[in-house]
């Protein structure tokens, strides 16, 4: 839509649009006012009527633009002032073709018309007009390109003339008219169309519905000229009541929101799917606060844990289910009496122990000791190591530790046997073979993972003499004691029975001290693949029996019985063993050894100083007798690495090496003058052998030299060492003293070959 | 019971062994023989420690299950018996 503005020449018109609202103020009535008004309607419609005429001319030529007059009855020139004067150097408006046709051929209308006319008319008049002046339009829509009019919109500038209004009013205003009464008619005036704007959607000619959509178009435009007039068309008002607001609240809690996490673990996973199999009602029975849904268990567990604890979900879900077991065990008392904390116990105190023990059981294990790092020890002690380590290049005892703890502290140690199941496990006898009195004694199952402490510690009742532990199930010990009972215990277990068997029941058991027991396996049984295990025991009432273990005991067979030998040579000893005889034929046995290979024989050292072999088959006849010392045998043991070689030593002071054709001993040793208490060969290289002698230790090595011992270590003043006891796969020895310590030593700077068999240095 | 008093005192008097400290599953010491503070200090976050421990081992095999932990600074030696129902805690310092 064109906006343009209207430029009314002064010279031509002169309107004044505020006339009729300044016509209130004038005193006269004119009717020239009325006529005014309606003049400028008039010559609207004038000018709708005529749109079509003016619109045919407005292509083919501009109306020449007449000055208009207005005249009114009295012939007074009212004609209208123009509302815009404009001024010099304006833009020269567009000529405003609407409007101008209107008011150039209304004039001439105006003209020829009278002034009265009546409002119905202008009504029908102007009902006629406008269908006819939509007509046009439509038509003309049609048929020019430009669908949207030109329509010219005078912008009506708001009158600079208002000084010529009041100019006006000081002519005709006097004091009379001022007070005289004015009538006021107020009009409506008519709709003024100022814009219209057709349908714009254009309908090509060739459409099917075309024809329709113009015939519906004509239908709406008869409608609505049948619209005015019409009974069927009645104007109504409505008025729509409009409800009084009100105002109404509420008042909700505050929804609380929380934040709730949990981490899907593996094992979190896996625990709920193991207790989704487990029965879900003895777990409903004992957690009646959780409510515990299977289906969804893993889900749960998430929502138990955002309810515990804000460290960890994972901490939180484990907790929970903590806490739940927790009703059964608050009390700490009850903690602490749990087996898994008696346990907890156990390995920390071994860890802790080999904490402080480290380099020594390293040592031990011949594994390289490793130094701590952060230890604070002196730079001094580190040079005495030093020195210590160049000056000894030769061979010499290393102590690494001592088992011994305040129990033990103060007994005599008798005996000393390792486990043969666990190398680790050492059981040591403490007593005093006191023939007078009869004193308890102690057996301690020392473990190499802790030197403080025995792991279990039995009492007997009588001096044990003799252990063995058992290769078939080696949780069994044997002990022999000093009055003749033989007992079997077990180690296994803390807080069992230790005492599975005990012989003093049986009848045919020994009344006089057991000097040995030996497990040994005997020959193939019916079975064919388990060897039985015998109980073998030489015993000072001269037998030597075979235990075994029935339902009510021990049960015992006379393997042999060792008869005193006459011996011409010495018959001042045989006086006196006549006067023994009436007594009893038999003569102590104090050591026994069966053969590494073949089971069935065995060596028994006798009181006398005989070595008797003897065959668990034959128990009337002694095999062999080797007869050399001619004090009691204290110990007697064959090579581990030479079958035919066996070991003696005895009270006279010597040690013998036997072979086992040879009846006489085929080396002899001989070192301190003091009775050998017990010979030992190591089991790690076949020439060494240890032997003590009541106050040292004496380490042979028969590579080196037949005559003198390698190593001789003395034990501590006041001090008698009373066993000795080599360990498999190391090379170090446990030696046993009188105030009950277990002294491990390491064998330090022997120079040893392997596998070279005793005959071999014995032959050259 | 006596046994077990009997090995604590054990432990408690070999070298090195600074404390003791015996925690339940709430993290409430039962058994101490250090200060307050410390034992409930050592407590709190030796806890936690356990608890990432065993997720980390069962993690990795949800059969598996964490038994021993030992925790070796410059200064001392923590070791730790974790259980289903408690925490048994010692410190030591081994080369003293």
């Amino acid at each position: 839509m064109k906006k343009s503005s209207l430029v009314f020449n002064s010279s031509s018109r002169a309107m004044n649009t505020s006339v009729a609202g300044h016509q209130v103020s004038q005193s006269s009535r004119h009717k020239w006012n009325f006529a005014g008004s309606q003049t400028r309607r008039n010559s609207i419609l004038v000018g709708g009527s005529n749109r079509k005429r003016n619109i045919l001319d407005r292509n083919a030529n501009q109306a020449p633009r007449k000055p208009v007059r207005v005249l009114d009855n009295d012939g007074n020139d009212v004609t209208p002032l123009p509302l815009y004067h404009a001024e010099p150097g304006d833009m020269p408006s567009k000529p405003g073709r609407f409007l101008d046709e209107i008011f150039s051929s209304s004039e001439s209308d105006q003209l020829k018309s009278t002034s009265s006319f009546n409002m119905r008319s202008f009504g029908s008049f102007l009902g006629s007009s406008l269908p006819s002046s939509l007509s046009t339009t439509a038509s003309m829509t049609k048929g020019t390109e430009d669908s949207v009019p030109k329509l010219d919109i005078p912008i009506i500038p708001p009158p600079p003339c208002g000084q010529r209004k009041r100019d006006n009013v000081k002519q005709h205003v006097t004091e009379e008219m001022l007070d005289d009464v004015v009538d006021v008619c107020l009009t409506e005036t008519d709709t003024i169309s100022l814009f219209d704007l057709p349908p714009l959607i254009f309908m090509s000619e060739d459409a099917d519905d075309t024809k329709a959509i113009k015939e519906r178009n004509l239908q709406y435009a008869e409608l609505c000229k049948n619209r005015t007039g019409n009974d069927k068309y009645v104007e109504r008002s409505m008025q729509t009541f409009s409800g009084a607001p009100k105002e109404k609240q509420i008042q909700t809690d505050k929804i609380v929101m929380v934040d709730e996490g949990t981490f899907a673990t593996i094992w979190d996973i896996y625990d709920s799917f193991c207790d989704q199999n487990k029965n879900p009602e003895s777990e409903k029975a004992n957690n009646p606060e959780t409510t515990v849904n299977t289906s969804k268990g893993h889900e749960k567990r998430g929502e138990k844990s955002s309810s515990t604890l804000s460290i960890g979900s994972t901490i939180g879900s484990l907790l929970e289910m903590e806490t739940c077991s927790l009703n059964a065990e608050s009390n700490p008392e009850l903690i602490m009496l749990t087996e898994s904390f008696q346990h907890s116990l156990l390995v920390m105190e071994r860890s802790i122990v080999a904490n402080l023990f480290q380099p020594k059981l390293a040592a031990y294990r011949q594994l390289p000791i490793i130094k701590d790092p952060d230890s604070t020890v002196k730079p001094e002690t580190e040079e005495k190591s030093e020195e210590g380590e160049e000056s000894s290049s030769s061979p010499t005892l290393e102590r690494l530790w001592a088992f011994s703890c305040e129990l033990t502290r103060g007994w005599n140690i008798t005996c000393m046997v390792w486990n043969k199941e666990n190398p680790d496990l050492l059981a040591v006898a403490y007593g005093d073979c006191d023939s007078t009195n009869q004193k308890p004694s102690l057996i301690c199952c020392w473990s190499l993972k802790n030197p403080t402490w025995p792991e279990r510690v039995f009492h007997c009742h009588s001096c044990v003499t003799s252990l063995d532990f058992s290769a078939n199930n080696p949780s069994q010990l044997a002990v022999g004691m000093y009055d003749g009972t033989i007992a079997i215990y077990t180690v296994q277990s803390r807080n069992n029975i230790h005492c599975i068997a005990n012989s003093s029941e049986c009848s045919k058991r020994h009344l006089k001290p057991v000097w040995q027991v030996n497990w040994s396996k005997q020959e193939i049984t019916l079975s064919g693949e388990d060897r039985v295990e015998a109980l073998v025991a030489v015993s000072a009432d001269g037998r030597i029996t075979k235990w075994l273990l029935c339902s009510n005991g021990l049960e015992c067979i006379d393997l042999m019985k060792l008869k005193k030998t006459k011996n011409s040579k010495k018959k001042a000893v045989e006086s006196k063993k006549k006067t023994e005889h009436m007594g009893s034929a038999l003569t102590p046995g104090l050591c026994m050894d069966f053969h590494p290979t073949d089971s069935s024989v065995y060596l028994v050292g006798t009181w006398e100083g005989l070595i008797q072999k003897c065959s668990v088959a034959n128990c009337h006849n002694v095999l062999e007798t080797y007869q050399n010392h001619f004090c009691p045998v204290n110990s007697i043991e064959w090579s581990p690495f030479s079958p035919d070689v066996f070991l003696s030593c005895s009270s006279d002071w010597t040690i013998q090496l036997w072979k086992q054709e040879c009846l006489t001993p085929v080396l002899s040793f001989t070192s301190a003058q003091r009775a050998v208490y017990a010979v030992r060969w190591s089991p790690n290289w076949s020439t060494i052998f240890a032997a003590i002698n009541g106050l040292q230790v004496e380490i042979w090595d028969l590579n080196l030299s037949i005559l003198h011992p390698t190593i001789v270590h003395q034990a501590a003043p006041g001090v008698t060492v009373t066993s000795v006891l080599f360990s498999r796969g190391t090379d170090c020895v446990l030696v046993g003293d009188s105030e009950g310590q277990v002294t491990v030593y390491q064998l330090k700077n022997l120079s040893v070959g392997q596998g070279k068999q005793v005959t071999k240095a014995v032959n050259t | 019971m006596a046994e077990v008093e009997e090995t604590l005192k054990r432990i408690q008097s070999q070298n090195g062994v600074q404390g003791i400290i015996i925690v339940n599953t709430e993290g409430i010491p039962i058994k101490t023989t250090l200060d307050n503070a410390s034992t409930v200090q050592y407590a709190g976050l030796i806890h936690q420690l356990v608890m990432k421990a065993r997720s980390t081992v069962r993690d990795i095999d949800p059969q598996n299950d964490l038994t021993f932990l030992r925790v070796r600074s410059k200064k001392n030696e923590i070791m730790i018996a974790p259980d289903k129902d408690y925490f048994l805690i010692v410190i030591q310092n081994p080369s003293d």
